[in-house]
């Protein structure tokens, strides 16, 4: 690949690094305000970060946002979750529902 | 009367609660020992809301319900979506119970099943455990925790998922409606 290519690649992928930093975070924000306690288990953080996440202002959120890192990141990293969901097991509502239980336990031993 | 159900606004809060509770299909006697307002204006807002009396008869009281293949998958994706909730926030009780039914019937839908966990028996289970009746224990091949009587064992305990009875979810409803799909 010569280094125009990867340049154009590169700062195509920032932007969307960025837009999809904003829109998370943006939609956290809003689920936040909306309604806290159910907006916790939805994003899977704690009551500060919800706090800090809250107060942000419109230019901090686009600060923010412009970065070369995501800030959200996949929550489970167990192999099980990912099977049941993909849903090769018996039964395909059982399996949803079987990473659901796996899921919402995770989410409860982190807080 | 106590102090809380005398201000107007604890009133407006509690006929809210009352009236989201309804919605959520709720039996009177969980709105008569929660909610701070008179039998006669749950009644009221009962009839208003559902358009109908409240069924009478006595509520669900027995835990084995709880344990039966289906039903304990339902009950404990709802007790570990509570206990997450009752956690990590300081609502009242009865503000958890609500919230996390209302995301267990979200859950529930994207998954593709019905929701066989009433409002009313989501809250007979936390008042469950909270009597030390029963609990959440870790299954011990997926970790995943389930409703299980306090006296069960638990060092052995294997999921109704990891380990599905063969008969499992074939039930009468079910059957029916696969034949109705193949006539």
């Amino acid at each position: 690949m010569n280094p125009t290519t990867t340049e154009a690649t590169s700062s195509k992928l920032l932007e969307e690094i960025r837009e999809t930093n904003l829109a998370y975070l943006m939609l956290a924000q809003h689920m936040i305000r909306q309604e806290r306690a159910e907006s916790l288990y939805r994003l899977g953080i704690s009551g500060e970060l919800a706090d800090m996440i809250e107060s942000l202002t419109p230019g901090q959120l686009l600060k923010i946002a412009a970065t070369n890192l995501l800030m959200c990141r996949l929550r489970f990293d167990e192999q099980m979750v990912w099977n049941l969901l993909t849903g090769h097991s018996r039964d395909r509502s059982a399996g949803t529902a079987h990473a659901g239980i796996l899921m919402a336990g995770k989410l409860a031993e982190v807080v | 009367m106590n102090a809380r159900a005398k201000s107007i606004v604890g009133d407006a809060r509690e006929v809210e609660r009352a009236a989201e509770l309804i919605r959520l299909g709720a039996r009177l006697q969980l709105l008569e020992s929660e909610i701070n307002l008179s039998r006669e204006r749950l009644l009221r807002l009962y009839k208003e809301i559902q358009r109908k009396s409240p069924p009478k008869g006595m509520l669900p009281f027995s835990t084995d319900w709880f344990t039966a293949w289906q039903p304990n998958i339902h009950a404990s994706l709802f007790a570990n979506i509570y206990e997450y909730l009752d956690k990590s926030s300081d609502l009242e009780q009865i503000d958890v119970v609500i919230r996390a039914y209302r995301l267990y019937l979200e859950q529930v839908g994207t998954s593709g099943l019905e929701p066989i966990l009433s409002i009313t028996r989501a809250w007979r289970l936390v008042k469950f455990v909270d009597a030390g009746m029963m609990c959440l224990a870790p299954c011990t091949r997926c970790s995943g925790r389930f409703v299980l009587h306090s006296g069960d064992l638990r060092n052995r305990f294997v999921c109704g998922l990891c380990h599905m009875p063969a008969r499992a979810g074939k039930t009468a409803a079910r059957k029916a409606r696969s034949e109705l799909i193949e006539a």
